[in-house]
């Protein structure tokens, strides 16, 4: 007899538990459209939520996009050596320049970046939130008004996605630079091959699927943190914060992501 | 108080300048980027459609490149099924590589065995007429993977070829056994020997060899000869040559000659011109004569008439 409570109560707190789970996934999607329609509105970027928004651009990608470029330029180097050199001593040297663009600019940059932004801006845009939220900031939000959320939200949340797209971009134009170096040397020889390659590469459906990836990766690393320390509930059976959590769901909403578009690419 | 608002108000332009700097960076690459891709994805060259033809199109996808002569020359744009089960390759070939492309290409679809597959061009004849826009063609289907049985198959009866010609009892066998007594014995008798048979014909044969050394002693002596009494100093051609002086001396003479009688022609041709002109005259003045002796007839008939003892000219009938 007491099996079966002890069985139904464990039931019991599963449900509860997915229930809470699927209610904060809710929350966050509302409050990620609400953003995303405020984002759009012109009023956001006008007068101090311009300069606000101009401030969190600047804080949050103008220090770590050179480090961010070099690091990712190191890295691509490695890797575009050991592609070469392994499809030299394959015979399978003219495939190579079509694995460094597909496993670099398509992969693992974009990841990379997404990754390096969460770490390094959004769970500190989140923490900050926190904090406000703690001494009463969004008390208007449950009202009805915007004027939070524009003023110190919006601009955290729209710099985030900038950060992850412009260091996106430049380390994947950097990456592709050094490639052509690397294989072709400093000669413009091989430019026809090259943006032959590229062209194979990059099929209308996989840029599609890039952009798409490149944007959802930006949506996620901006929404997912702020949102999750502002509307997940403190748990007490729980011993994480709720910033750690909103990491925990940043990185699975991004596997989700990445595996689709491995999915989309591949299969 | 107003110091600070300044340079409050002076910032925040900063900040706006440099996140307007961080946007059109971002706005900048993506732009050049959307624009590199297209011009690699060949959106901004004129190009025309070839199709080819294929049983099994296996291992060909969309951007698959066209080759010719190893240079990529299109790109395979998509890949059909026609209603008759056959396999059509849409192809994109741009207009300045199209002149590789005659009336009279091949076009082979070759499968390697890493799985790579290659669409590959051949033009014999490049002054035949260029591929027309929209040409249908068939492609050669060539798999590396389908010849290995039969590579197999011929290379297993190579093998077996060569261990029958390699065995010992093998025609191949007796035969290096038969040069290697021949080679003994050449190292005994030496080589004519082993070829006659025999010591004594291999003897006729060095003394024939003697003789004919002998003989071709004396030829050599008789062409020595001949050459004196031809070529020598008082040999035949020396003599030959003065003649042929002498006969240029008889020539140039015997021109000199037909000269003078080519102008006595010349002159015997005037006379004749002369006389055929005196003739003429004597035409005109037998001509006169007649005339005047006809006037000398008439003027004694007329006399005669009028003379009184003049018959009455009468005819009398019978």
């Amino acid at each position: 007899m007491t099996s079966l409570a002890s069985a139904w109560s464990v039931l019991a707190d599963l449900g509860r538990s997915a229930l809470q789970w699927f209610a904060g996934w809710r929350r966050i999607l509302m409050f990620s459209a609400k953003l995303l329609v405020l984002a759009l509105s012109p009023s956001s970027y006008r007068g101090p939520n311009l300069v606000a928004l101009s401030r969190h651009l600047v804080k949050d990608t103008a220090p770590i996009l050179l480090w961010f470029t070099l690091m990712t330029s190191i890295i691509s180097l490695v890797i575009i050596h050991i592609v070469v050199v392994t499809s030299v001593s394959y015979g399978l040297s003219r495939y190579a320049l079509e694995m460094v663009v597909r496993v670099l600019v398509l992969e693992l940059i974009p990841l990379t970046a997404a990754m390096f932004v969460a770490l390094r801006c959004a769970l500190p845009n989140a923490a900050e939130v926190a904090a406000l939220h703690v001494r009463g900031a969004f008390d208007g939000l449950s009202t009805g008004s915007a004027e939070p959320l524009q003023r110190e939200i919006l601009p955290r949340v729209v710099s985030g996605m900038f950060s992850v797209l412009l260091l996106a971009v430049v380390s994947c134009v950097v990456a592709a630079v050094l490639a052509y170096l690397w294989v072709h040397g400093f000669t413009a020889g091989g430019f026809p091959s090259y943006t032959r390659t590229f062209g194979r590469v990059f099929s209308p459906e996989l840029s599609l699927i890039f952009a798409l990836k490149t944007l959802g990766l930006s949506l996620a690393v901006g929404l997912i943190p702020i949102a999750s320390v502002l509307y997940d509930r403190p748990n007490p059976r729980v011993r994480a914060s709720t910033e750690l959590r909103g990491l925990v769901r940043l990185f699975f909403m991004i596997l989700l992501i990445e595996v689709a578009s491995l999915v989309g690419n591949y299969l | 108080m107003s110091d600070k608002l300044t340079r409050e108000q002076r910032t925040s332009e900063s900040l706006e300048v440099r996140a307007a700097l961080l946007v059109g960076l971002l706005v900048l690459l993506m732009a050049a980027s959307a624009v590199y891709l297209l011009y690699a994805r060949g959106v901004f060259e004129p190009s025309q459609r070839l199709v080819l033809l294929a049983d099994d199109a296996e291992g060909v996808t969309v951007g698959t490149d066209l080759t010719f002569a190893g240079f990529p020359i299109g790109r395979v744009r998509g890949i059909e099924l026609s209603a008759d089960g056959t396999t059509r390759i849409v192809i994109d070939v741009p207009r300045k590589d199209a002149r590789w492309l005659r009336e009279s290409s091949v076009f082979t679809l070759t499968r390697g065995l890493v799985g790579n597959t290659n669409l590959r061009a051949f033009s014999g004849v490049l002054s035949d007429p260029p591929l027309p826009a929209g040409a249908e063609r068939r492609v050669l289907v060539g798999d590396a993977t389908a010849e290995i049985p039969r590579l197999v198959s011929e290379t297993r009866d190579l093998i077996r070829n060569l261990t029958q010609l390699t065995s010992a009892d093998s025609a191949l066998a007796g035969s290096l056994g038969n040069i290697q007594s021949a080679t003994e014995k050449i190292k005994e008798r030496g080589a004519l020997g082993v070829l006659f048979g025999n010591e004594a014909d291999a003897q006729k044969l060095v003394v024939t060899l003697d003789r004919t050394n002998a003989l071709l002693a004396r030829i050599d002596g008789l062409a020595a000869k001949a050459d004196q009494q031809v070529f020598g100093a008082d040999g035949l051609m020396p003599e030959a040559r003065a003649a042929v002086v002498q006969l240029n001396a008889a020539l140039l003479e015997a021109r000199e000659s037909l000269k003078k009688i080519d102008a006595i022609l010349v002159d015997a041709q005037a006379i004749a011109g002369n006389a055929r002109a005196a003739s003429n005259d004597l035409t005109a003045l037998r001509s006169e004569v007649d005339a005047n002796l006809r006037k000398v007839s008439r003027m004694i008939d007329e006399v005669n008439r009028r003379w009184p003892f003049a018959k009455p000219a009468e005819i009398k009938l019978p």
